[in-house]
């Protein structure tokens, strides 16, 4: 039944390339080597899905089911997280918690129907700063049953890697320095994996682009000079179409469905930016018009995408909590947290980041919080920390519905909300999926050194 | 790991040659590295130029591979990383100390106020205690180097 629909789906959205089509799918875990330069005499030391970067692009339709074989070819142990897809807890990848790591040479069978359509991506939850800063990660894209109307559907996994001089990956993961700032944020970026090429368009294109952020704890801010791209998805979930305000932003594991038209006059080139962080603003890609029109008049068809269907919260009857992020370099103030005022940052001397006071050594510890199943929840998230923090909630999507007090514009639908400095924002979601889920910092560094926790719903 | 070897001094004081620019004269230009995201490193910057220096504020997203080609000991790691005259100046150091070291030149790689102690020039807050500036070398050893 899968592999009949694929030439369909190719027809309907216009792939670029042949993806995958999922159904059973075999996948290893292994090392292998990737050209992430545009030097092409380098080819870099990575792990890898399939031993390639990124891991191959499995696509189904929306209520199809997943079966994906993950075999073990690592010397360490491995699992694998479906990244936003709301599934049995069994299925969803965290060691120790609800599996047990995947030892080197063995198998996992991962079998479950993907319920929602939209952009979702795959990568290790076990030392994962390390795995997934190596290149352990893939797209996963669900598809509407009934998509809109585009003429080219592309995936852009965004990748970030700390090469050294002679493009190896430098291997100081777990270093102090990035465990107590922004998380080890690299130098080199990939797009699929690859140095970045200029995106050929014609004028009067319309295209969805997907963009997932696969970055250890990059933040990209992206602006298309030219052109007003309208965000339609976000973390997977259907939004109202808006444009950003300001560049487009994708946090660490956020994924930004957006539709952009092309306006640009044949022949022209329009930079598309990366402005996120002040002074390292660079030119990510370009888009390049090839010199015949695909038509005159733009398309005019919706581009609003059919919802899915996850429980609305119920706000009246929910139940409260507040959640409190602290830990890290303070700004200017010193160490939050104690323990470091004139000593050195590699004593650790009670360095770290926490969850309401408690920053978590491993997967498995006693749920912070339990919700009774089917009541709606809404979490009052207060980022007490000068950085950014990508908090991602598993085996649920959650409304993201204030920030700093004010009610959110769309009442967006999120996985993963980027939390700016000092800042608070209020999620809201109906614990209907029985177990107990990771909520965590998605910079991984940041998870590691103690930025997570588990939520159980019973 | 590199250890920190609190007895061993290795030519402390002993202001022989220089490794680069002359003692004397203008002061020579220091170029910080810092996280993008990092205020206090700013206001460092400020605090050096308040002192006659003149700073070039590089944001960088490498700070890790900086520190290390600099050999910087892991324990003596700050937030900022500077480099002035020949030398690796990390985290807060306190002007004096950055004057003695420019002027006395002696043969280490450089010195640290390690960690961001409160107090310390750029960071807010009470001074709680007297803060020790280490010198390190190449082989990655460290002594006291000031007490301010
Ligand atoms: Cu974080």
């Amino acid at each position: 039944m899968l592999g009949a629909t694929a030439t369909a789906a190719a027809a309907v959205t216009g792939c670029s390339r042949v993806a995958a089509r999922a159904g059973d799918i075999q996948l290893a875990a292994k090392a292998g080597r990737a050209r992430l330069l545009s030097d092409s005499t380098v080819s870099t030391a990575v792990f890898g899905y399939g031993g390639q970067v990124p891991g191959r692009e499995l696509r189904l339709r929306q209520g199809d089911r997943l079966r994906v074989s993950v075999k073990n070819e690592l010397q360490e142990e491995t699992t694998v997280h479906w990244h936003g897809i709301r599934l049995p807890n069994a299925m969803d990848g965290v060691p120790h918690l609800t599996q047990k790591p995947i030892k080197p040479g063995e198998t996992f069978l991962y079998d479950f129907v993907a319920p929602d359509a939209g952009t979702y991506w795959y990568h290790p939850h076990h030392n994962s700063s390390q795995q997934v800063g190596r290149g352990l990660y893939g797209p996963l894209i669900v598809e509407e049953a009934e998509p809109i109307k585009v003429d080219r559907d592309i995936t852009w996994l965004l990748g970030d890697w700390r090469l050294l001089e002679d493009g190896q990956i430098s291997d100081d993961f777990g270093n102090m320095h990035d465990s107590m700032h922004a998380g080890r944020v690299g130098n080199t970026i990939t797009i699929n994996g690859r140095a970045p090429q200029p995106l050929a368009v014609r004028t009067g294109e319309r295209v969805r682009l997907r963009l997932i952020n696969a970055a250890n704890a990059r933040i990209f801010g992206l602006k298309f000079a030219g052109h007003s791209p309208k965000i339609v998805a976000l973390d997977g979930q259907p939004v109202t179409p808006h444009e950003p305000s300001g560049s487009v932003l994708v946090g660490p594991a956020m994924r930004v469905d957006l539709i952009i038209d092309m306006v640009g006059d044949p022949s022209l080139k329009f930079a598309v930016e990366d402005t996120f962080y002040k002074g390292l603003e660079y030119t990510l890609t370009t888009l390049e018009y090839g010199p015949n029109p695909l038509r005159q008049a733009l398309l005019t068809t919706p581009i609003a995408l059919p919802p899915n269907r996850i429980a609305e919260p119920h706000l009246r009857a929910a139940t409260r909590h507040e959640i409190t992020f602290s830990g890290g370099m303070g700004g200017g103030m010193g160490m939050m947290g104690g323990g470091m005022m004139g000593g050195g940052m590699g004593m650790m001397g009670g360095m770290s980041w926490a969850i309401n006071g408690v920053s978590a050594t491993s997967h498995t510890h006693e749920p912070m919080l339990t919700f009774a199943r089917g009541k709606t929840v809404v979490l009052n998230l207060n980022n007490d920390t000068a950085w950014w923090h990508p908090i991602h909630l598993h085996g649920h999507s959650f409304r993201v519905i204030s920030r700093n007090g004010k009610p959110t514009a769309h009442r967006e639908w999120q996985d993963t909300v980027l939390m700016p400095p000092r800042e608070t924002a209020e999620i809201a979601f109906v614990a209907d999926n029985p177990g107990d889920w990771m909520f965590h910092c998605h910079v991984l560094e940041h998870q590691a050194a103690g930025m997570m926790a588990n939520l159980r719903v019973a | 790991m590199r250890k920190i070897i609190k007895s061993a001094m290795f030519g402390l004081g002993l202001a022989l040659t220089a490794p680069a620019v002359a003692a004397g004269g203008a002061k020579p230009v220091a170029v910080l590295y810092k996280n993008p995201q990092c205020d206090c490193c700013e206001t460092y910057a400020k605090y050096l130029r308040v002192h006659g220096y003149e700073v070039k504020v590089q944001a960088t997203h490498d700070l890790p591979l900086i520190k290390k080609k600099h050999g910087i000991p892991t324990a003596l790691e700050g937030c900022h990383t500077t480099l002035v005259g020949g030398y690796v100046v990390e985290g807060h150091v306190p002007v004096k100390s950055l004057n003695k070291l420019l002027a006395q030149r002696p043969k280490i790689t450089g010195i640290s106020l390690p960690g961001m102690p409160t107090g310390s020039p750029g960071m807010m807050g009470p001074k709680t205690k007297p803060f020790k500036v280490f010198a390190f070398n190449k082989a990655g050893r460290s002594a006291v180097y000031s007490v301010e």
